[in-house]
């Protein structure tokens, strides 16, 4: 059995690794491939042709491209994502600065939709066809369907601007631990609105798929109380789909994050790569990118490990094909 | 002695798409204190409905259930769902037919077997349920139980599962136990085994059981009274060695013929014509339209469940046909 | 019950959940609105009139106007032709690519297939949005690049399901019939998987409209995808949400704009699905 969990492991380290390697290798020819070149997007065409050759030269754009390829990935995996264009900073340096807001924000709007997601859902497939799960089940295509965008929004131009209750843009004071909360709200529940009618809809689901298998039925039998089926039984079966599906939308989450951060004028990494594109910061630009893959595969895999640990089943399978999508 | 369990005129209709099933047509049968009471049929004759009424553990397309059914005196059927609750896991045991899909994969054996406990015996420790789940793993022939209690169901073999099934029936203690085909899902050998097994375990077993299967060769070696199903209906009850000498219903012995063919030859001789649909209710007996013994009487209406001291049957011709 | 099979049987389905009729009736009115902007909207959508800067609805302007004293009906539903322009192209193009790539992985050698496999996972992996970022603060904005963007992303998505219903299909009886009488992988193909598989694609499809509609206005706000002044959801909802401090209705109706529009649209790829494969909403 042991071997197994190894050979699984394995597996999907290389996997994730080579997904790295894909995204290194796809973020490094749009580099190669910058229309004009990235030395002249970033000092402008007024620039002198000694300037312009000093900075080629110092972003090591005179190196044929097999070389830069080399000292590209190198340099990565060294963990140097190269220089930041305008202040000369370590590109490192500035995404790990404003890592930790986009971090907050997620994991809080990601806690927030399964701490109110899963309950939702539960009750909503033990009560399977009452008005709580018909208006459940509305609430939730509303919520999953508009973009986070849009319902940040909504709750900007409602709590902030008619209601006056929450102050918003930015993070808030340095110290001021209530206002950085208090700033800290509207995010997180624009974000958060859609994944909790996705997990409510995804446990709701699951939950009655389960309901209907023999154990079920087995511990029905043997007069186990409803709870303890439920709530024991039924949910740790159901939470292997839903945990599965949760660690492929982390993708659609930063993605959200970035929007919704850009809406709060909060710091973060979409505060980043936006203002990166406009200064034409490449440097910083494929690092912040590179950071948010790095992310999604490490969330990935320890979404992996996770359902594993849950399911013995899997220790001695390989691979993911065998369950749900 | 009255018997544990009276059934009389049990109907179970089901709402399908294609119209309304019955799926049990009016069933009398009754199980003796400590007897074994086999249950045969083909598929669709109502045997598994017949155990899951036992437990009113019914699909939810069940649109009537009508009869009685007293367990101990009481009607199960009048039981508000608390009082049934309270039956199932005590009183009333299940095994099933499939023994790979009715344990969780997510929990182990030892959880299933300390749970099934805490719920019948208030204040027993998972320690305590934990050594009487050993304990009676090792009586049901398997090895290494302490091993066996941490490990998950995929990591035993279907007869490994079902003897864990038969761990947890035997240890509510329960005064009936059902046994819906529980070596159908087998391989032959792993079959015998838990029949010796069923067989072996009669001896401190005080229960009775109802035992499900369309082996009749199965049922011949295990059970004490034999009961034939056919589309949803009894057609014959008695001892089992009594019934199989002398067969008084027709279906019977066509299925005693099939048996005997089988053995012989290798060849499966089944018996011609099919089973009336479960949507249709055929104006006389249910089984006329397969009949060798078939009379124009038999199309009138359906034959009465007669009574002749320990033996049943539900055919007009019964006297005919001994003869 | 047997699945539906015609497109009547189909659309009756959907129209007989409240879901499905209303999605149904958003979906007909945005491509309506997108097909016959000309003669829906009422005014030029480009025209500016700086004297009737954030005028309120009124007949003239049923929703108003916007900075420039645009008509915001209009510009709207000529942002509906830009917003179902930019899904219609880039999910034909990835179901196109996807499918021919979740053929091939099912069909051909082992090693491909996982070369196939991890390609899916590669792209897949990439957030698509900050994917399309990052292609962006290299080429420039541009509706084309929005198009091939979201269509690369969308790939992994049509190719796994059109690989998982090959490979079921692969052994079926009738296939291996075929294979025995001499029939070539191209007929097999064409005649057998591709009749088989296009209803799930289809399905498959009608669910993403709602994503690329998304990612689209998600960078045409960002000011990365649908170039001014060309009118786009998310461009409308951006201008509108700069001057905000001047009026709140243009910001207020272009989101509620395409937050309806998205919602129409994922009611109505549900309603299909439910309809087309009667498995997915059965009762467990």
């Amino acid at each position: 059995m042991m071997g197994g969990t190894a050979g699984y492991l394995a597996s999907r380290l290389v996997t994730t690794v080579l997904i790295v390697f894909g995204a290194m290798l796809l973020l490094f020819s749009l580099s190669v491939i910058v229309p004009g070149d990235p030395a002249t997007a970033l000092i402008g065409p007024q620039a002198t042709a000694a300037y312009k050759a000093q900075v080629i030269a110092e972003m090591g754009l005179d190196q044929p491209v097999h070389i830069r390829l080399v000292r590209f990935f190198s340099a990565v995996l060294a963990g140097d994502l190269g220089t930041d264009a305008l202040t000369g900073r370590r590109v490192a340096t500035v995404v790990g600065s404003v890592l930790p807001y986009t971090f907050l924000l997620t994991f809080l709007a990601i806690g927030l939709a399964v701490l109110i997601g899963v309950p939702l859902g539960c009750f909503a497939a033990t009560n399977r066809g009452s008005v709580f799960d018909h208006v459940l089940a509305f609430i939730s295509v509303a919520f999953i369907a508009i973009p986070s965008f849009v319902i940040a929004i909504f709750l900007l131009l409602i709590f902030t601007i008619w209601l006056d209750w929450l102050p918003v843009l930015g993070t808030g004071t340095a110290g001021d631990f209530v206002d950085q909360a208090k700033r800290t709200i509207l995010p997180t529940v624009a974000l958060a609105l859609g994944w909790i009618g996705f997990i409510a809809r995804l446990v709701r689901s699951s939950m009655l798929e389960v309901m209907g298998e023999p154990h079920i039925r087995t511990m029905r039998a043997y007069g186990i109380a409803p709870w303890l089926i439920t709530y024991k039984y039924a949910l740790k079966n159901a939470a292997i789909p839903t945990i599965a599906i949760l660690g492929m939308g982390v993708g659609r989450l930063l993605g959200g994050a970035v929007l919704v951060e850009i809406v709060f004028a909060r710091p973060g990494l979409g505060r980043l790569i936006y203002d990166a594109i406009s200064a034409r910061n490449y440097p910083v630009l494929q690092g912040a990118v590179l950071v948010v893959v790095l992310v999604f595969v490490i969330t990935n895999l320890i979404v992996d490990l996770s359902y594993s640990a849950i399911d013995p089943r899997i220790r001695t399978q390989a691979g993911r094909e065998a369950l749900p999508r | 002695m009255n018997p544990l369990v009276t059934i009389r005129g049990l109907c179970v209709d089901a709402a399908t798409s294609a119209g309304t099933a019955h799926l049990l047509r009016g069933v009398d049968l009754d199980i003796g204190r400590g007897r074994i009471v086999g249950v045969v049929g083909e598929s669709g004759s109502g045997k598994t409905t017949l155990a899951s009424a036992l437990l009113r553990l019914l699909p939810a397309n069940i649109s009537r259930i009508s009869g009685e059914i007293r367990f101990d005196g009481e009607d199960l059927l009048t039981l508000d769902s608390a009082a049934m609750s309270a039956l199932r896991g005590t009183r009333i045991a299940m095994i099933f037919q499939d023994p790979m899909t009715a344990l969780n994969p997510l929990f182990t054996i030892g959880t299933h077997l300390v749970d099934v406990q805490q719920r019948g015996t208030a204040g027993l420790s998972r320690r305590d349920a934990l050594t009487r789940a050993e304990a009676m793993l090792t009586t049901v022939g398997i090895p290494d139980p302490k091993r066996r209690l941490s490990a998950y169901p995929h990591q035993l073999s279907g007869g490994m599962r079902q003897r864990v099934m038969i761990a947890m029936a035997l240890l509510v203690e329960p005064d009936l136990l059902l046994a819906d085909e529980p070596t159908t899902a087998l391989d032959a050998t792993v079959e015998a085994q838990i029949v010796q097994l069923l067989s072996d375990l009669r001896k401190d077993f005080a229960g009775s059981i109802l035992f499900i299967s369309h082996h009749l060769g199965l049922v011949a070696e295990l059970c004490d009274d034999l009961c034939v199903m056919y589309a949803g209906t009894v057609v014959e009850t008695g001892p089992v060695a009594e019934v199989l000498a002398q067969p008084k219903h027709p279906y019977t012995a066509a299925l005693l013929a099939c048996e005997i063919d089988d053995g012989d030859t290798g060849r499966l001789t089944s018996i011609a014509g099919e089973v009336p649909s479960a949507l249709s209710t055929p104006p006389g007996c249910v089984f006329a339209s397969r009949c060798s013994h078939r009379v124009p009487l038999c199309d009138h209406a359906p034959p009465p469940f007669e009574q002749l001291g320990t033996r049943g049957t539900a055919c007009l011709r019964h006297r005919d046909l001994a003869s | 019950m047997s699945p539906p099979t015609g497109a009547i049987p189909v659309i009756v389905r959907i129209l007989s959940t409240v879901g499905g009729a209303v999605g149904a009736a958003i979906v007909l009115a945005v491509v309506v609105a997108a097909v016959f902007a000309p003669f829906v909207a009422t005014h030029d959508p480009d025209a500016i009139n700086v004297f009737q800067r954030f005028a309120d609805p009124s007949s003239a302007h049923w929703l108003g106007t916007d900075q420039l004293g645009r008509d915001l009906y209009s510009r709207l539903v000529h942002g509906a032709t830009v917003a179902m322009a930019v899904a219609l192209a880039a999910i034909g193009m990835a179901l196109t690519i996807g499918t021919l790539l979740g053929i091939a992985a099912a069909l051909v050698t082992a090693r491909i297939e996982r070369f196939i496999l991890i390609l899916f996972d590669i792209i897949a992996s990439f957030p698509s949005l900050v994917l399309a970022l990052a292609v962006v603060a290299v080429f420039g904005p541009s509706t084309v690049l929005v198009v091939i963007i979201v269509g690369v992303t969308l790939i992994p998505h049509f190719g796994r399901v059109a690989r998982a219903q090959v490979l079921t299909l692969k052994n079926a009886p009738f296939i291996e019939a075929e294979r025995l009488l001499g029939a070539s992988t191209l007929r097999i193909v064409f005649r057998h998987f591709m009749p088989n598989i296009a209803g799930p694609l289809v399905v498959l499809a009608s669910m993403d409209i709602p994503v690329v509609i998304t990612i689209e206005a998600g960078l045409s706000f960002l000011g990365l995808g649908v170039r001014p002044p060309l009118a786009s959801w998310g461009g409308l909802i951006y201008d509108g949400y700069s001057f905000l401090s001047d009026s709140k209705i243009p910001v207020i109706i272009s989101s509620a704009a395409l937050g309806l529009a998205t919602l129409g649209f994922t009611l109505f790829g549900e309603a299909l699905r439910d309809a087309v494969d009667p498995r997915l909403n059965r009762d467990p």
